[in-house]
C-alpha cells in the first residue's frame, strides 16, 4: 500500500516535471536566426542596427560581493553615461547602445558556466569583464568553443591572455606575476643587503605573486628570503602567521593578500609585534582610506605597492573632471553608496572604456571583427592610468593592462617611486 | 618560547571570536533544541544595528546596549513568526529554514549597507600588555573576558535558574512542558531573543576585528558549529573551551608540524576530537546528549 | 484529485505513464532549445548528489554536512582519469567507488558514535577538502582548477554536446534512482527507517544500527562520487571551490524542500538547487540572497513536508472538504505523531521523530 502510492507519487512528479519543461520552453531548437542579408558579413548575434549586449557574471552576493559588485558597476556606469549620450559609433558607422547584461554567481564555478549558457540562449554579443580565476576558468572551453569572446576578465591568470590557448579571451589587469615581478625588480636594484619574509594567500592569486617576485630576485645576491607562509581566503586571522614570520627578522614584508580586513589586521598586528619592515601590498588591497588609514600604515618606513590605476579616494582623483564623471555616473547608474571601497570599480571603468575602443575600431557587427579590434588597441589614453601604466593589447602572453609602476604610501596616497628606500 | 606562547595567546584571542557565535548557538540549541544556521547573519545584523546607532552620534557603548535590544526582539519575533510553525515537525526542516535565514539575513545587510568593508570601532582600545613575553593587545583580552563573563553567565542560567531549566524543559520535550504548566511559546520566543541579543554582544566585539561586511560571519560560522559540535551541543563551557581549543591547536600545529601547515591547520583540532571522543562519545563536556540536527 | 489517483492506480495506466515518461525522456533534448538540455543536465547532477544525502540523512537519519566533498572527490577522480587517458567506464566506477571508499572509512570509525561524530566528521570533510585539494596540486590541478573534456558528442551519433551530455547523465540519473528506489523499498529501506526512528528497537529486533549506518553512508558517498563524474560530464571543469562548505549546506536544503526520505523528493531538490539560482538571477542578480532566502523559507513554510508533500496536501484538502470530516493533519502534536502514522501510513512518508 505504502510503496505504491510512493510509487505513483515518483511516476506523477516525473510526468508533471516533463509535462511542464516542455510546456514552459515552447519553442523547438532553432538553427543560426542570424543570416546576413545581402551579401553583408553575417551579423554576430547579439548586435543590431541600434544596439549590443554584453554579458558580466561575476559575484554579486557572498563572501568575494564586494570586488564582484563593482566589476559590474564600473562597465554599468560607463556605458550608462555614454548611452545616455546617444550611444557609441561603432567602425561600421553605426551608433548603438551598449546593454550590459548580469548574472550573479557567488564565486561558485558551476554557476558561472550556466550563466554562460543562459547568456549564449539569451544571445550575449560577447562577455567578460567578470571577476574571478575558478569562475572564469569555468566557462572558458566553452566560450572557445562556442566561439563567443570572454574578455577583459579581472583575473590576473595568464592562462587568459596566452593568444594560443585562449583565442577568444584576454585579460585586463596585470598578471599576479607582472605585480609581484615589478616590485621584486626595484627591490633587487636597490643594491641593498635585504630580508624578506613572504606571506601569500594559498591559491593562484598568492603563487603569482610569490612566482613573480621570485623570479625577480632570482640571481640578486642582495635579497635573502627568511621565511615564506601562506594563508587561506577563508581564514579570520593571520595573527600566527604574523608572529611567525617577526621572528625572522625580517627587513621586508612581501604580502601578496586580496582580502581587506586581514590586511589591516596584519598591519596591526605586526605594530603590536613590534615589527616595522617595509610593507608590499598588491594593488587590490592597498587603498590608503580603506586599509591603510584603519591598518595604522604610517608606522612602517615604507608601504609599497603595484599600480596601474588612480585610486577612486584620492583627492586628485575627486577634483578631476574626470573623476566626477565617474561619481555621477556611478551614483545614477549602480547602487554603489559613496566613494567604492575596491579599486575593482574604476578597472570596471577601464575595462569599459577600452571595450568602447574596440567597438569604434570593429568595422563588421561580428565577433570576429570584434576580437580584432580588441587585440589591436595600443596608445590607447584610457581614462584614470597613471604615468607609466598603459593598456595594451597586442603583445601575446600579457593581458590588457601591460605594465604597470610601483608605488610607496606617503601617509595620504601614493606616489610613484623609481628606487627602493 | 616566547613565539610559543605568543602563538598560545594569539589562537586563544582567535578562539575568542568562534567562542561568542558558538555560545549563541548553544543557547538556541538549550532553548529549542536546534541547531540556527542564521545565528551568524543575525549577529551581523545587529552590528549594523549599533553601527546605524553610532552613525546617529550614539556612544559605542550605548549603540551595542541598543542593538542588543533590538536584537532581542528581532529573534523573538523571528521565532513567533516563522520558527514556531516548524516547531514539533521534522527538525531537520527547522534547521534548513535557518539555513534559508542565513542567505535571507547576508542578502538584506548587502541590499542595505552593500558589501564595502566598513570600520567598526571597537570597546576596548588596540594597546598591548607583555604576559610572559608576549604581547596581548587590550582589545583581546577584553573579547576573551567578555566572553568568559557571558560563558559564566549562560552556565548559571541553565543550571541555576528557574528560567534556564524552564529553557531546557522546553527544549527536550514541550508537551510534557505544556503539560506541567509552561508557557511553552513564550519561553520559546525568550530563547531565540536571549540567543539574539548574544549574537549581537559576539558581532560588536568581533567586528573591529573583521571589519563589517555582510559576510563578517560565514567563516566564524562554520569554525563555531565545529566547536559546538565538538565541545557538546548542551554546554557552554565546552563550547567556549572547544573553541579555544581549536584556536591554539590549529595555530600550534601550523608551525611546529611542518607538515601540515598553515593550510591544513584546521584538520588537527578534528583529528584529536575524533580521537576524544572514540574514547569519549558525548563530548568533552556534554552530559547526554539530544542531538536534533 | 481523487479520481486522478484512481485512475493512476491502474496497473495498465502505470505503464503507460512509465513509456510516456521514458519517451519524453529521449525525445525531449532532440526539440528542447540548447539551454533547457543544460539546464535540465545539470538538474541530473545535483538530483543524484540530493539522493545520496537522502539516503543517510532522510532515510537514515544521520546528519550529513559534507556531501559535497564527496562530489568533489568524484569530480577530480574523473577529472584525472580522463586527462590520464583512462577509460571512460573505468573512469566512472573509478569516480564512484574511491569516494565509495572513503565514505566507508570515515563511517567505519564515526558511526560508532552516534550523531554527533558523524555531524563533527561531515562537517569536517568540506572544510579540510578545500585546502587538501589546493595542496595536491599535482593530482588536483591546485587552486586553478583542471578541465576535462570528455563528454563533446562523437560524430557518429549526429548529436549535439548539449544532447550528448544529456543522455549521459539522463541515463546514469535514471540508472541511479531506480536502484535506490528498489533499495529504500526493500528489506533495506524499512531497516534504514527503524534505525532513523529508534535504535533500541532497532537492536532489540536484531538489526545493527552499525551497520546500516555504515552501509548508508557508503551508498551515499557512492551517489556522491556519481554526481561528482556527472558533475564533470556537464561543467568539464572542477576547482577546489566546488566542495565549499556553503554549498555542502545548499544542498541540504535542497534535500529537505524536494522532501526529506523521498524518491521523487530527491529529483525535485536537484531542480530545485539549479532552478532557483536562475530564477533569481532572472528577478534581479544584485538581490539573488535574498530572493533565494525568501522562496526557500516561504516554501517550507507551506509545505513543511518539502515540494513533494504538495499533491498530498492538496488530496488532503480535496478530501476534507469532500467528506467534512475535521481529521486536520496539521495539528497532529508532536506527541501522537505514531499514532497518526498508524492511521495515515501511506499518506506521511516520514515524521518527525519526538
Amino acid at each position: 500500500m505504502n510503496m505504491r502510492k510512493r510509487y505513483r507519487g515518483v511516476i506523477g512528479v516525473a510526468a508533471m516535471a516533463s509535462a511542464v519543461a516542455l510546456v514552459v520552453t515552447g519553442c523547438t531548437r532553432g538553427g543560426d536566426t542570424n543570416t546576413g542579408e545581402d551579401g553583408e558579413a553575417a551579423a554576430s548575434p547579439g548586435i543590431t542596427d541600434d544596439s549590443i549586449t554584453f554579458g558580466i557574471t561575476s559575484p554579486l552576493t557572498g563572501p568575494t560581493a564586494g570586488p564582484g559588485n563593482c566589476t559590474v558597476d564600473g562597465a554599468l556606469a560607463y556605458f550608462g553615461a555614454k548611452n545616455a549620450e546617444g550611444g557609441i559609433e561603432f567602425g561600421d558607422g553605426k551608433t548603438r547602445t551598449v546593454e550590459i547584461k548580469a548574472y550573479d554567481d557567488t564565486y561558485d564555478p558551476q554557476k558561472a558556466l550556466a550563466n554562460f549558457q543562459q547568456m549564449v540562449a539569451e544571445g550575449v554579443f560577447a562577455a567578460g569583464i567578470g571577476l574571478g580565476t575558478p569562475t572564469n576558468r569555468a566557462w572558458r572551453d566553452a566560450a572557445i568553443d562556442e566561439e563567443i569572446p570572454q574578455v577583459l576578465v579581472m583575473t590576473g591568470d595568464p592562462l587568459f591572455s596566452n593568444r594560443e590557448e585562449s583565442p577568444w579571451q584576454l585579460g585586463l589587469v596585470a598578471t599576479y606575476p607582472q605585480e609581484g615581478e615589478a616590485f621584486g625588480q626595484l627591490l633587487a636594484d636597490s643594491g641593498e643587503e635585504h630580508k624578506v619574509a613572504i606571506l601569500s594567500q594559498n591559491d593562484d592569486y598568492g603563487e603569482g605573486y610569490v612566482e613573480g617576485f621570485k623570479n625577480a630576485v632570482e640571481g640578486a645576491d642582495n635579497i635573502e628570503i627568511v621565511g615564506e607562509l601562506t594563508y587561506e581566503a577563508t581564514d579570520t586571522s593571520v595573527d600566527g602567521q604574523l608572529t611567525e614570520l617577526a621572528a625572522s627578522g625580517a627587513d621586508v614584508f612581501f604580502n601578496a593578500m586580496s582580502i581587506t580586513p586581514l590586511v589591516i589586521s596584519a598591519l596591526q598586528k605586526a605594530q603590536q609585534l613590534g615589527w616595522n619592515p617595509s610593507w608590499f601590498l598588491p594593488s587590490n588591497t592597498s587603498s590608503p582610506t580603506a586599509i591603510l588609514e584603519p591598518g595604522g600604515g604610517a608606522a612602517f618606513p615604507g608601504i609599497y605597492t603595484v599600480a596601474f590605476s588612480e585610486a577612486a579616494a584620492s583627492p586628485a582623483f575627486q577634483e578631476s573632471e574626470e573623476g566626477q564623471a565617474f561619481m555621477a555616473a556611478l551614483g545614477e547608474y549602480t547602487n554603489q553608496d559613496g566613494i567604492p571601497g575596491f579599486p575593482h570599480c574604476v578597472w570596471s571603468w577601464i575595462g569599459a572604456a577600452t571595450l568602447e575602443q574596440a567597438f569604434q575600431n570593429m568595422e563588421e557587427p561580428t565577433r570576429e571583427s570584434f576580437m580584432d579590434a580588441l587585440l589591436n588597441i595600443s596608445d590607447f589614453d584610457a581614462p584614470f592610468m597613471l604615468p607609466g601604466a598603459e593598456i595594451d593589447t597586442t603583445i601575446d602572453g600579457i593581458p590588457a593592462v601591460s605594465t604597470v609602476v610601483v608605488q610607496k604610501y606617503n601617509g595620504k596616497g601614493y606616489d610613484t617611486v623609481e628606487n627602493f628606500g | 618560547m616566547d613565539t610559543f606562547i605568543q602563538l598560545v595567546i594569539d589562537g586563544l584571542a582567535l578562539g575568542s571570536v568562534y567562542a561568542a557565535l558558538a555560545l549563541a548557538i548553544v543557547l538556541v540549541n538549550q532553548s529549542t533544541g536546534l541547531i540556527n544556521f542564521s545565528q551568524g547573519a543575525m549577529a551581523v545584523l545587529s552590528a549594523y544595528f549599533a553601527y546605524v546607532l553610532i552613525g546617529w552620534g550614539f556612544p559605542t557603548i550605548l549603540a551595542i546596549l541598543g542593538s542588543i535590544v533590538v536584537s532581542f526582539l528581532l529573534g523573538a519575533i523571528v521565532e513567533r513568526l516563522l520558527i514556531r510553525r516548524f516547531e514539533g515537525g521534522d527538525p531537520d526542516t527547522a534547521v534548513v529554514v535557518t539555513i534559508g535565514l542565513l542567505t535571507l539575513f547576508t542578502g538584506i545587510a548587502g541590499w542595505i549597507w552593500g558589501y564595502n568593508n566598513r570600520q567598526f570601532p571597537s570597546l576596548f582600545p588596540l594597546e598591548t600588555v607583555d604576559i610572559l613575553g608576549a604581547v596581548v593587545s587590550v582589545r583581546s583580552i577584553g573579547t576573551t573576558l567578555t566572553i568568559v563573563g557571558i560563558m559564566v553567565v549562560l552556565q548559571l542560567l541553565f543550571q541555576g535558574t528557574k528560567l534556564g531549566l524552564a529553557l531546557r524543559a522546553v527544549a527536550i520535550n514541550p508537551s510534557s512542558a505544556a503539560y506541567s504548566g509552561l508557557p511553552v511559546g513564550r519561553l520559546l520566543m525568550i530563547g531565540w531573543g536571549l540567543a539574539a541579543a548574544l549574537g549581537a554582544v559576539a558581532g560588536a566585539l568581533v567586528a573591529p576585528a573583521l571589519t563589517l561586511t555582510p559576510g563578517m560571519m560565514d567563516t566564524a560560522l562554520v569554525y563555531a558549529l565545529a566547536a559546538v559540535i565538538i565541545g557538546g551541543l548542551n554546554s557552554p563551557l565546552g563550547a567556549v573551551v572547544a573553541a579555544w581549543g581549536i584556536g591554539v591547536l590549529e595555530n600550534l600545529a601550523a608551525v611546529y608540524v611542518p607538515f601540515i601547515g598553515y593550510d591544513l591547520k584546521i584538520a588537527v583540532p578534528f583529528i584529536i576530537l575524533f580521537v576524544v571522543l572514540l574514547v569519549r562519545p558525548q563530548g568533552l563536556f556534554g552530559r547526554k546528549v539530544v542531538v536534533r540536527v | 484529485m481523487n479520481r486522478m489517483s484512481k485512475l493512476l492506480s491502474n496497473t495498465w495506466v502505470r505503464v503507460a505513464v512509465v513509456v510516456v515518461v521514458a519517451a519524453l525522456l529521449l525525445i525531449a533534448p532532440l526539440v528542447l532549445p540548447v539551454f533547457a538540455n543544460q539546464t535540465l543536465t545539470r538538474m541530473g547532477v545535483y538530483a543524484v548528489a540530493v539522493l545520496g544525502l537522502n539516503i543517510i540523512m532522510g532515510y537514515t537519519g544521520q546528519v550529513m554536512l559534507g556531501q559535497i566533498f564527496f562530489l568533489g572527490v568524484g569530480a577530480y577522480v574523473t577529472a584525472y582519469g580522463v586527462n590520464n587517458d583512462w577509460n571512460i567506464v573505468v573512469t566512472f566506477f573509478a569516480a564512484c567507488i574511491l569516494p565509495g571508499l572513503l565514505g566507508l572509512v570515515i563511517a567505519l570509525a564515526a558511526a560508532r558514535l552516534g550523531g554527533l561524530a558523524i555531524a563533527m566528521v561531515t562537517i569536517a570533510l568540506p572544510i579540510i577538502g578545500v585546502p587538501l585539494a589546493k595542496r595536491l596540486t599535482d593530482l588536483t590541478g591546485g587552486s586553478q582548477g583542471t578541465s576535462a573534456r570528455f563528454s563533446s558528442a562523437p560524430d557518429w551519433t549526429g548529436l549535439d554536446n548539449d544532447q550528448w551530455q544529456y543522455y549521459m547523465v539522463m541515463v546514469i540519473t535514471v540508472i541511479g534512482f531506480v536502484l535506490a528506489y528498489n533499495l529504500v523499498r526493500g528489506k533495506f529501506g524499512r531497516a534504514m527507517a527503524i534505525v532513523r526512528d529508534n535504535e533500541a528497537v532497532a537492536r532489540s529486533i536484531g538489526i545493527s544500527p552499525y551497520r546500516y549506518k555504515v552501509m548508508a553512508f557508503t551508498i551515499a558517498s557512492i551517489f556522491g562520487g556519481a554526481s561528482g563524474f556527472l558533475y564533470m560530464v556537464a561543467v568539464q571543469y572542477t576547482s577546489p571551490e566546488t566542495m565549499s562548505f556553503a554549498h555542502s549546506i545548499s544542498l541540504l536544503a535542497a534535500m529537505v524542500v524536494g522532501g526529506a526520505a523521498s524518491i521523487a523528493g530527491s529529483l525535485i531538490g536537484g531542480v530545485y538547487y539549479v532552478l532557483v539560482p536562475q530564477v533569481t538571477n532572472a528577478i534581479d542578480p544584485t538581490v539573488t540572497a535574498i530572493s533565494q532566502g525568501i522562496i526557500l523559507v516561504a516554501v517550507l513554510f507551506i509545505l513543511p513536508g518539502g515540494l513533494v508533500s504538495l499533491p498530498r496536501v492538496i488530496r488532503r484538502l480535496t478530501r476534507k472538504r469532500d467528506t467534512a470530516v475535521a481529521t486536520s493533519p496539521q495539528t497532529t502534536s508532536p506527541m501522537h505523531q505514531d499514532a497518526g502514522q498508524a492511521a495515515e501510513g501511506p499518506e506521511t512518508e516520514r515524521q518527525g521523530q519526538s
